[in-house]
């Protein structure tokens, strides 16, 4: 049995700049300029993958750096990567977005979560070209704690660990919501790809 | 307790992110591949659809509103210290003070656009921000910081098909990346930026002369923007470089795509805007090797 060690570390050497970077911008507001370029991409992709919008992702985006700098005084490193916290600003950004988003909702993502297709079909036509429209739209059938796994690792690349810190889960747990996660894609997708 | 199939799940996953193919991670995992290979495949489509780039014009105009909104932060933190400057510039400085201490107007001016009556307000600021900042690295990191704000102008003017006004912008923008080179060229004295552009400037936009020195309290920054000296120095020009080389890559990319869109009058405009900034941003590059 091969055991898992590819992934481990695989950000540290940049996790430890980042602290001294971090400390510096929160005496020299502009060193935080660095932070920015390292995560705008990164955070945009997450919000994206989030809330399944490019279009509002981009205000979304925006304000995650901006309250960012806001609050940057009060980051005291705990052994938590600066990311995570930054992570839990937008994260904290989309569920607002979300809430008051749901308040105006005139559909209803219910009937979406009913699809249940068989895994006995292994000519599936996963290998075409698969729009990230069709993939928005799959992950709207995920539910909350699901997207955010895969908006985590796959969209921002995140490591288990780093995902786990995010979330405020263990890394096991992280695991088998990415396992359900990528169940509940497919199936997903299957059912688009039926359909239409 | 973790489940075994995810720990493998997960491990062939990072094989994937590091370029193993979905059949070598398999060949480990023979007795699970019937259930990996469709959940691996799936993980490939998401990840290769989930990388979406954000638009240029969007982040240059993101990046714009944050660095004004750094800029602020920064001159909350610092003190201002003005005894090393000459009358006149005491003065000035006090009066800008008096003006961001006691009015938006110019706060709000650092959002306009050249089709804005606080327009010219903001070119008074930025010059003012130059005089008052004190090393040359200092000032290059404003010319880099005033650079984006051009760019963003002239996509806004393209868009708005002011395209009358996008050279007298485009000027301005000449002068702040050639001002950026020559501040960081080793050795050189900051000298007189050349402009390309057949149009004067209709504001002047070099920034204003300093004036000699008197002897600096050593432990003082000045309004925080002065890079200081000495080990820092070297640090915060690499950190320039890496700002300078990501906002030449995303200028040039906002411009060529408000190209893309620009009406044909607008174009010509367009073209020396995109040809300049190629220019000199890569000699401002250059400069900061």
């Amino acid at each position: 049995m091969h055991r898992i060690t590819i992934a481990a570390n695989r950000k540290g050497c940049q996790v430890q700049n980042e602290e001294g970077l971090v400390r510096r911008a929160q005496q020299e507001p502009e060193a935080f300029a660095q932070i920015y370029e390292a995560y705008f991409d990164k955070i945009y992709r997450y919000i994206v993958v989030r809330i399944g919008s490019e279009a509002e992702a981009e205000d979304l985006t925006q304000q995650v750096f901006l309250n960012a700098l806001k609050s940057l005084s009060s980051f005291k490193w705990r052994g938590v990567p600066f990311s995570a916290w930054l992570y839990r600003i937008a994260h904290n950004q989309v569920v607002d977005y979300l809430r008051k988003k749901a308040k105006h909702a005139t559909e209803s993502l219910d009937g979406m979560v009913k699809a249940v297709v068989s895994n006995d079909n292994p000519q599936m036509e996963l290998e075409r070209k698969v729009d990230i429209e069709q993939v928005l739209l799959a992950t709207k059938r995920l539910t909350e704690a699901q997207r955010e796994v895969i908006s985590l690792r796959f969209a921002s690349e995140l490591s288990v660990a780093e995902a786990a810190k995010v979330m405020g889960k263990s890394e096991g747990a992280i695991k088998a919501l990415q396992h359900s996660a990528i169940v509940a894609l497919r199936k997903a997708l299957i059912s688009e790809s039926e359909n239409g | 307790m973790v489940n075994e199939f995810d720990e493998i799940l997960n491990e062939c996953l990072e094989r994937l992110a590091t370029g193993e193919t979905i059949d070598q991670c398999l060949q480990s995992y023979p007795e699970q591949a019937d259930e990996l290979r469709p959940l691996l495949q799936t993980a490939l489509v998401v990840k290769k659809a989930s990388a979406i780039q954000p638009r240029p014009e969007f982040k240059a105009r993101a990046r714009y509103q944050f660095r004004s909104a750094l800029q602020e932060a920064a001159s909350r933190k610092s003190r201002p210290v003005f005894g090393w400057l000459p009358h006149w510039a005491t003065v000035t400085a006090i009066v800008i003070g008096i003006l961001l201490l006691g009015s938006g107007v110019v706060a709000a001016s650092g959002y306009s656009m050249p089709d804005s009556p606080l327009y010219s307000l903001k070119i008074a600021t930025e010059n003012a921000q130059i005089a008052l900042t004190r090393s040359d690295l200092g000032k290059a990191e404003l010319n880099a910081k005033f650079a984006d704000r051009r760019v963003t102008e002239i996509v806004y003017l393209a868009n708005k098909g002011y395209d009358g006004r996008i050279d007298d912008v485009t000027q301005r923008l000449d002068e702040d990346l050639t001002m950026l080179a020559s501040r960081t060229s080793a050795g050189e004295a900051a000298e007189a930026p050349k402009a390309l552009m057949a149009p004067a400037p209709t504001i002047a936009p070099t920034p204003a002369p300093v004036p000699p020195q008197a002897p600096l309290p050593e432990e003082e920054p000045v309004l925080g923007m002065d890079s200081g000296s000495g080990r820092g120095q070297l640090n915060k020009q690499d950190e320039l470089k890496v700002t300078v080389e990501q906002s030449a890559a995303d200028n040039i990319a906002a411009l060529q795509a408000a190209l893309d869109k620009a009406p044909e009058s607008a174009k010509p405009a367009l073209q020396r805007a995109i040809a300049i900034a190629e220019e000199r941003y890569q000699r401002a590059i250059e400069a900061l090797e």
